[in-house]
């Protein structure tokens, strides 16, 4: 029985076609994998189904009837569950107060039952077999431990659809067979079950059926997961397998490495990080979300503590304790969160590029006229053919390319000899992508040692020159690029699943 | 031992009793009857106040018109007395009826547009203290009758003040609230984690506007508290408000951005405040060594929080 259908559903945000006519249909009594690369427009699908987001066209129907949900809250009463790949939860409220949050009483002023609520709670912990007293604050759980209080909490709204994005990102082997286990059964009880996850195994081992979203369409809709086999879905998550890059494979340069870690561990978690990029050289860093990727690189600019291992730049070992000292030694960030962290946006183009060469443009007094910094910025923002109507544009009305390419503008203004670039190409058009990349090649001809972090395969086969592949906050292996997406894709594939079949 | 000390009001309780100790070894006229029913007014009126003040940091939000709230409320419980014959308990009624409106009215705004509860109390603050002076004119309503001035200066015995009724009330009303009832968890629950109260179904806009509402009414009834005090409708009822309406909360353990209050530290930050404001007409101290003492304290009770905060984040790591 079809529990829930999406029909062409479409959502554009500015500059981006997030989804183009997606389809997908949830049934009763079956676990559906919703599958693809990362910003093939899950999420999106995901916040559209529950009401985040409102689609632009296309249709949802839950049961047949026709469903459009305002917010989330109106989205569960109808019975449509999800766990969130953030954790959601109250962390000073108990397990039990979490779980029935919404139910803590009949009206506002309603007294709350603990004992009713601890009761109720632990009915569902027990189905979760986890073993806690449900008055322990949340605060006090494992991060594994709460990822089962929030499936639970979905669990007890009695969803005919649960739909749970990356539930078993923060599990253990061991702990994900539980929730298999409870997945199994409510299955069986006639739930819907769209389930989201990088890890195939997973898919394979519990999916009945299969969506795989490309570049916001629907690589494929709703198929029955027994006639494919891994290579099948993998192709249909990172497209044609024959995408050949348009540049030829760069020589490495012979230079020694600007930049090296070796046996790098910080307290964000990782562990044993080694890696190394030349003067010239483009060095991919790929991993699923949550791998770790923009966290070290955060942790490298002194965002973290270091807790072993060696930074070396120019060949000489540093300890960074801040940003400062990083663009002292010439490190500079471009982050992938370009409006949160990247940009000011309510400043001025001027402003925004020139932040970096402030303290050196500065005279003996301190002072700093615009004058001078228009003189440094300028030129770099020609040359990144940045359209602005002038430079005391506010940057926020600029598109996402034009800002993208102001927040590299200033690294190169203050002549970084080590560029670090996280997620470039998120939320810009095809056309500045393609020249982003022409720039980052740019960059490294003219000698800046590029670390690029990307989540977007065919962006890491067509730029970098070596890739390294980052797992769990450990760097699992190097990838040569030659340029073959299928070779360097399944090698980087190889090396990131390898490690969980093991 | 040590979980003694994770209660929020240990701390603050400890200071508190060494105060005490102290000054009146010092003093031993800190401890007459009359000082002590002095001393007992001022903390009922202000521990309304920093409970009005103290629902709001629980939504992690800041009230600061809560002053203007109580003053326009404290004017027109006596102008309706005075003006019109009202008789006090329907001018009582009046005016939590105003102070609520006013703060739901504040929560609405708030909620609907989304802008900072910072910006839109402090044109709350603008607007309703206008109200209150156009309506006095800048000039005291005398008019207070008798029963309300006696509420406001007599003891029910011995040196215990009739005000600390209302205290008792709001405090153990506020402590059930927070504790038992279920908006007063969702208040905490927007406090803690907006989104995750936001995906659970908790209807924002209306926990926000009940916070706001409760904020009013505290209001309210503080500044009718200070009328039966000071036993005029004064239009500068409220103006000094403030500082220690947060203050005493943050004292009192309260993290600002939210999710986290305790209804009894704050009841001794208040009395801290207050002893604090009663040594200096005890021992004739200069009163900017108040404010340095007061400043002081409000950065140790941050450090103490973000000592502990630190401590539980360790310990999740070590798990």
């Amino acid at each position: 029985m079809t529990a829930l259908k999406v029909s062409n559903v479409s959502k554009s945000f500015p500059g981006v076609k997030a989804l183009d006519a997606v389809s997908m249909t949830l049934t009763g009594g079956s676990v559906h994998a919703l599958l693809g690369e990362n910003g093939a427009g899950k999420s999106t699908l995901i916040k559209i189904m529950t009401g985040i987001h409102a689609a632009d066209q296309g249709e949802i129907t839950m049961e047949g009837r026709p469903v459009r949900f305002a917010n989330p809250r109106q989205a569960a009463a109808g019975g449509l569950g999800v766990v969130h790949q953030e954790r959601n939860l109250v962390t000073r409220f108990s397990v039990a107060e979490n779980i029935m949050l919404d139910r803590l009483g009949a009206n506002s002023l309603s007294r709350v039952d603990y004992k009713a609520l601890a009761a109720e709670a632990s009915r569902w912990l027990k189905q979760l077999d986890l073993d806690i007293d449900p008055m322990t604050p949340v605060s006090r759980l494992s991060v594994a431990q709460m990822q089962l209080v929030e499936i639970g909490k979905a669990l007890s709204l009695q969803s005919r659809v649960l739909l749970l994005d990356e539930p078993t990102a923060s599990l253990t082997p061991s702990e994900a067979q539980v929730l298999f286990r409870i997945l199994r059964k409510l299955r069986d009880d006639g739930v819907a079950i769209g389930f989201v996850s990088h890890k195939l195994e997973e898919v394979f081992d519990i999916c009945d059926t299969v969506t795989v979203l490309r570049d916001g369409k629907n690589a494929c809709d709703s198929q029955p997961l027994k006639t494919l086999n891994r290579d099948d879905v993998v192709k249909m998550m990172i497209g044609r397998a024959e995408r050949i890059s348009r540049r030829a494979p760069r020589p490495q340069p012979a230079a020694p490495p600007f930049f090296e870690l070796r046996d790098y561990s910080s307290a964000a978690g990782h562990e044993n990080v080694s890696l190394s990029v030349r003067p010239g050289e483009i060095l991919g860093l790929y991993g699923l979300v949550g791998a770790g990727r923009s966290e070290l690189a955060k942790a490298v600019l002194g965002l973290a503590r270091q807790t072993g291992g060696e930074i070396r730049v120019g060949g000489k070992p540093v300890k960074i304790g801040s940003v400062a000292e990083a663009l002292d030694l010439g490190v500079g960030y471009v982050s992938e969160d370009r409006k949160g962290e990247g940009l000011i946006l309510l400043h001025s183009v001027l402003d925004n590029a020139g932040i970096t060469v402030w303290k050196s443009l500065a005279n003996a007094l301190g002072f700093l006229r615009d004058g001078t910094v228009a003189q440094k910025v300028g030129p770099v923002l020609r040359k990144l053919e940045v359209k602005t109507p002038s430079l005391d544009q506010t940057i926020g009305n600029l598109s996402g390319g034009n800002q993208q390419k102001v927040s590299v503008a200033k690294w190169i203004a203050a002549g970084v000899k080590l560029l670090i670039i996280d997620e470039p190409s998120v939320g810009i058009d095809i056309k500045t992508k393609a020249y982003l990349h022409d720039l980052i090649h740019e960059l490294a001809e003219a000698g800046t040692a590029v670390l690029l972090i990307t989540s977007d395969l065919t962006e890491m086969v067509d730029v970098a020159d070596r890739v390294a592949v980052m797992d769990d906050y450990r760097i699992e292996g190097l990838v040569e690029n030659d340029r073959n997406y299928e070779r360097v894709s399944t090698a980087i594939m190889a090396l990131i699943h390898g490690r969980e079949a093991a | 031992m040590n979980r003694l000390f994770d209660n929020d009001w240990v701390g603050p309780a400890l200071v508190c009793l060494v105060a005490v100790v102290g000054i009146s070894i010092l003093q031993p006229s800190f401890l007459s009857p009359f000082n002590i029913l002095v001393l007992l007014s001022a903390i009922a009126v202000n521990m309304v106040i920093a409970l009005g003040q103290l629902v709001i940091i629980a939504i992690g939000q800041m009230n600061l018109a809560l002053g203007a709230f109580g003053g326009l409320v404290a004017i027109c419980f006596v102008a309706v007395m005075e003006l019109y014959g009202v008789p006090p308990v329907i001018a009582l009624l009046i005016g939590l009826a105003i102070g609520t409106a006013a703060g739901a009215a504040s929560g609405f705004v708030i909620a609907r547009t989304g802008i900072s509860a910072f910006i839109i109390t402090l044109a709350g603050l603008q607007i309703f203290k206008g109200i209150n002076l156009g309506i006095t004119e800048a000039q005291p309503f005398y008019g207070v009758p008798q029963s309300v001035k006696d509420f406001g200066n007599h003891a029910i015995f011995g040196p215990i003040p009739w005000l600390i009724v209302p205290m008792i009330i709001a405090s153990v009303g506020m402590w059930y609230l927070f504790n038992r009832l279920r908006i007063g968890r969702y208040i905490l629950a927007v406090g803690g984690n907006r989104t995750a109260a936001e995906l659970s179904g908790i209807n924002i806009t209306a926990t926000i506007i009940w916070a706001h509402a409760i904020s009013g009414l505290l209001a309210a009834i503080a500044g009718m508290m200070l009328v039966a005090r000071l036993q005029i409708g004064q239009p500068t009822i409220g103006d000094d408000w403030l500082i220690s309406s947060f203050a005493a909360p943050v004292i009192g353990g309260a993290v600002l951005a939210g999710g986290h209050v305790s209804v009894a530290g704050t009841f001794f930050g208040v009395v801290i405040i207050a002893i604090i404001t009663q040594a200096l007409v005890l021992f004739a101290i200069d009163p900017f060594v108040v404010q340095i003492v007061l400043g002081a304290l409000i950065l140790w009770a941050v450090g103490i929080n973000r000592y502990r905060e630190i401590r539980v984040a360790k310990l999740n790591e070590a798990r």
